[in-house]
């Protein structure tokens, strides 16, 4: 078992690691070494980002145990959290000279077919809507776009699914989250027909919900 | 942000992307620090078969450096006394250089990008979005 990163008490605005932070490190330290196979140092220098990066917990695992060699990007659409990804890192000692913390739309100010390794773990919860952006920083609402992700918790997911074409390099991968009201195999499916191939890395069972994540690449 | 993160951000603006004009984008009014890190001569050689060179030589020199030579440095070697001076050189400016304050802008739409406290920002206004 590879360490789990301590993250100090957080500003109440971030999300709090959960048991979808921690299915996505198990996910990484189980995919480790296809990782590796596919981007294998020192050679290649993977890009690396993660949307909605939140306390930054998975953005440093992955930096402190999984792709060393690689260069980061962050983003978040809450300041707060951009904050906290620089503190999360700097507590872990993981140099932040590879990594950058951006406060970004999905992946909207990040070269397009650059990125290599891109992860995921979006606001999944059925609800009513998305939820607008506060305007201002000290807003009470900034954690709401953690979790609410519209009808069937799938409107941020689809977004950044229909872009992952623009978004990743040649020999890009994808890690993405889904709980099971958001009809995994039915997005594995969807996907399957547009020419990705889709393959579920990690299941489990986290309270009520069934969380499980799937790896998207270009066949 | 550091400098080497402006080989690999551009404008949000969906229809910018088109444009020959909208990367890199153009830094202005930039307040600098200089951060010693760890020199990993093997890093910045591989870093620099994926850099895209006119974008850091354009940044640089918005920055103030106009002494990168015009073309990548080729046949790159860290074992190489010359070619260590070269990738030390580059580590100086893309690693341990970072932008604390500063406007990125959009040679194409004009649209201004904010770095506060090293951090870039790039959400748009709700009617650009
Ligand atoms: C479920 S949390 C995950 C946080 C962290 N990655 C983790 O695993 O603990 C979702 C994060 O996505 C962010 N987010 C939501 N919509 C976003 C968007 N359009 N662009 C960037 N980040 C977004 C939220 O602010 C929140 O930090
Ligand atoms: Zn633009």
């Amino acid at each position: 078992m590879l360490p789990t990163p301590t993250v100090r008490s957080l500003d109440e605005k971030v999300y709090d690691p959960a048991e979808d932070s921690f299915l996505l490190l198990d996910c990484f330290e189980q995919d480790q070494g296809y990782l590796l196979e596919k981007f294998p140092p020192p050679h290649t220098i993977p890009l690396v980002v993660e949307i909605g990066a939140g306390s930054g917990i998975v953005t440093t695992f992955v930096k402190q145990n999984i792709l060393k060699d690689g260069i980061y990007i962050a983003t978040d659409l809450n300041p707060h959290a951009c904050k906290a990804v620089l503190e999360t890192a700097e507590e872990n000692r993981v140099d932040d000279e590879k990594l950058e913390s951006c406060q970004m739309d999905l992946t909207n100010g990040i070269k397009n077919k650059h990125v290599d390794v891109l992860i995921f773990n979006p606001p999944y919860v059925p609800a009513d809507e998305v939820p607008a952006v506060p305007e201002t920083d000290d807003d009470e609402s900034w954690l709401d776009l953690a979790l609410c992700g519209g009808p069937q918790g799938m409107d941020v997911t689809w977004k950044v699914l229909h872009g992952l074409e623009t978004t990743l390099s040649k020999n890009g991968l994808a890690y993405i989250l889904f709980c099971a009201r958001n009809n995994p195999m039915d997005v594995k499916r969807d996907m399957e027909q547009l020419g990705w191939k889709v393959d579920k890395i990690i299941e489990r069972k986290a309270g009520w919900e069934v969380l499980s994540i799937l790896r998207f690449q270009k066949t | 942000m550091k400098f080497l993160t402006t080989n690999f951000v551009k404008c949000a603006i969906k229809t910018c992307d088109s444009s020959l004009e909208a990367f890199p984008l153009q830094y202005s009014e930039c307040e600098l620090v200089q951060e010693e890190q760890e020199f990993n001569p093997e890093f910045i050689c591989h870093m620099l078969d994926r850099l895209d060179w006119q974008a850091v030589i354009k940044v640089a020199k918005d920055l103030g450096n106009t002494s990168l030579p015009p073309n990548k440095p080729e046949d790159i070697d860290p074992i190489m006394e010359d070619s260590q001076a070269i990738l030390r050189d580059l580590h100086t400016l893309l690693v341990e250089t970072r932008i604390v304050e500063g406007k990125m802008i959009c040679r194409n739409c004009e649209h201004i990008y904010y770095i506060k406290n090293s951090i870039p920002n790039f959400l748009l206004p709700p009617h650009l979005c």
